[in-house]
């Protein structure tokens, strides 16, 4: 049997990492996770993720974007594709279509929050598939 | 003369004096006389008179002296001599004196009556020419007041105001107007207000109201922002002047500095938006752990579904919590707020509320030692705020306390104000978050506090309820070492009382 698939979780919500490690588990991912970016860019190099989680907005001095600016300019671990989540987006009416502060085009996938756990499955699913098309 | 005409008759002859009284009397005016030219004077000071008859020739006072002094007290009055000797000498002389005409002796009674109804015409043209100046000057003067009163309201306006003739002319405006606008105060008349006023969008709405189409409207209202002046705000109404036929004659424009205004708005929804975002989260954690159990997305593990269930039920118990806590802050928030202060001994509202927290958490198997006499100096206080701002910083040391930790609660005066401190053995706040930890909604995030549940809003409504008794609150805090919050209260009176 192939080795399961390592998905990395950054979120500060306890609910949202308990809630979808169970049922990415009982998708039969892997999951490990990460409750801040600083913590989240440690646990890449421990644990080399295939494919990473990411809320956009976690705190004040650690934002998504910096997590994934970090770790796109990062030559070993540029290549690990980032679903970004907010919950923000409704809010601000930010549009997701543009370019923000040149981060933009650094993260692969996005995703509104609040995301049912089935939903979460599929757009992780879609952009491993998008992702290995590219790659081959 | 419509009514009564009073003459004068000044002579030190009887017989002229009696005679002139005769005939003139019998023509219907009211006639006095006087023997010399004091006692005439005297006369004419008591009384006003509009024709005298004056001799010239009189003891005591002369008859030119006599018109002299007249003349300065009532220059209106009609005075025509009676001369014994009529050369043209002296006729110029009493001319010059102030006499109107002069009569000769001896004079028939026509040529008495003849003069004295010209002399009364002179001084009903007199008095009417007069009458005219009066009018007139006070017409002046009204006018004068009134558009120095309409000036003065229209330049202690705190509205700008910018009036605008049909050809695009600045015509009137008002020092508001400048400051607002940030003209320069030497403005010239006569320009077209596009090369005075540089903010565009004025301009535009001013445009609006001369176009054909203004006849819809009576007002024009819009909000303009003016980003190179500090980004005011300013809340515009332009009005068409019409004359009676529909003509336009101008435009009176206001303005408004809403500025401030706009910046409440902002906070407002800038407070609005956090709360959103607040009563998001737990709400769609309690969604997802719901719906991940209705459908089995978590697996069908029994003792994970109930988890889920279990953590549903925690999300919506701090739901209420915060919709709580945010009843209380927008209550503080609120300037109306009432506040029934009186004078207060705390010490029965410190050790009330350790007693009533302390098994808040008996798992924790926290020490409580508190240092509070029964009987402390007294402060202005509101009994159930001090009972909230207790509640929540004993609440906040247990909750972020160790097991086995302790809560130490002490109270004491010191020099003009109560000391209360509230000291835990907890995780304690790291320097980085310490700023923060009044901040609405804020909450430190870290492994020890990830499953501790809190609105976030606890110590905001601390602070508040420390400002709003004009105390003060500070914070003293070690990572791993535990926390103490110290509140000075100013004290009121000194006299101690039991609780």
């Amino acid at each position: 049997m192939s080795k399961k698939t390592k998905i990395l979780l950054v979120d500060n919500d306890v609910d949202f990492i308990d809630l979808n490690k169970a049922v990415l588990e009982n998708n039969g991912f892997e999951v490990v996770v990460a409750y801040s970016g600083r913590e989240g860019l440690d646990k890449v190099r421990f644990e080399e993720p295939d494919l990473i989680v990411l809320d956009l907005m976690m705190e004040k001095h650690d934002t998504g974007f910096g997590f994934a600016k970090a770790l796109k300019a990062d030559p070993i671990y540029k290549n690990i594709p980032i679903l970004m989540l907010t919950a923000v987006a409704s809010e601000t009416g930010m549009d997701f279509s543009q370019e923000l502060d040149g981060y933009w085009m650094k993260t692969d996938g996005y995703a509104s929050k609040p995301l049912m756990p089935d939903e979460l499955v599929k757009r992780i699913n879609d952009l491993l598939a998008k992702t290995q098309k590219e790659n081959e | 003369m419509g009514e009564v005409t009073n003459i004068l008759v000044i002579d030190d002859e009887r017989g002229i004096r009696e005679g002139c009284r005769r005939i003139l009397a019998a023509e219907g005016y009211t006639v006095d006389t006087a023997e010399d030219g004091k006692a005439g004077l005297e006369m004419v000071k008591t009384k006003p008179y509009d024709l005298l008859l004056v001799d010239l020739m009189m003891p005591v006072m002369g008859g030119l002296e006599l018109m002299e002094q007249v003349r300065q007290f009532d220059p209106e009055v009609i005075m025509i001599v009676i001369t014994g000797f009529a050369t043209i000498e002296t006729a110029v002389d009493a001319m010059k004196h102030g006499a109107y005409d002069y009569i000769p002796k001896p004079f028939t009674p026509d040529q008495l009556l003849a003069v004295v109804s010209r002399g009364l015409e002179k001084r009903h043209l007199r008095l009417q020419a007069k009458h005219l100046m009066e009018e007139r000057d006070q017409k002046l003067l009204e006018v004068v007041n009134e558009k120095s009163k309409i000036h003065t309201i229209v330049n202690s306006m705190a509205d700008g105001i910018l009036v605008i003739n049909r050809e695009h002319q600045l015509v009137l405006w008002n020092p508001a107007a400048i400051r607002m606008l940030n003209l320069n105060e030497q403005l010239e008349t006569g320009k077209d207000i596009g090369a005075i006023i540089p903010q565009h969008a004025l301009v535009e709405i001013i445009n609006k109201a001369f176009s054909p189409d203004s006849l819809r409207y009576t007002t024009i209202s819009e909000e303009i922002e003016l980003p190179q002046l500090e980004s005011r705000a300013l809340m515009v109404n332009v009005s068409v002047i019409r004359d009676e036929s529909g003509q336009e004659l101008g435009v009176v424009s206001t303005l408004r500095d809403i500025t401030g205004l706009k910046e409440i708005d902002q906070i407002k929804s800038q407070f609005v938006s956090m709360v959103t975002h607040e009563l998001r989260a737990p709400l769609s954690a309690i969604e997802g752990y719901l719906a991940a159990y209705l459908t089995g997305a978590a697996g069908n593990d029994p003792q994970m579904n109930r988890q889920m269930l279990e953590r549903a039920k925690q999300r919506a118990h701090s739901l209420l919590e915060l919709v709580n806590d945010l009843l209380q802050f927008s209550r503080l928030e609120s300037k109306r707020v009432e506040r029934k202060k009186e004078l207060l001994n705390i010490s029965g509202i410190i050790t009330n509320t350790v007693e009533l927290l302390k098994n808040q958490d008996e798992a924790k198997e926290i020490q409580f030692q508190v240092d509070v006499p029964e009987s402390l100096p007294l402060i202005e206080a509101d009994r159930s705020e001090m009972e909230q701002l207790f509640t929540n910083l004993i609440s906040n040391a247990i909750k972020y306390n160790v097991k086995r930790g302790k809560v130490l609660v002490s109270a004491k005066p010191n020099k003009n104000f109560l000391d209360i401190k509230v000291t835990d053995t907890g995780i304690g706040i790291d320097e980085e978050n310490l700023p923060y930890i009044f901040d609405e909604f804020y909450r430190v995030s870290g492994p020890k506090t990830r499953y501790t549940t809190g609105t976030g809003l606890g110590l905001t409504i601390v602070k508040k309820i420390v400002e709003s008794h004009f105390g003060r609150i500070e914070v003293d805090s070690k990572v791993d070492k535990g926390t103490t919050f110290t509140i000075k209260f100013p004290i009121k009176k000194r006299e101690y009382k039991g609780s």
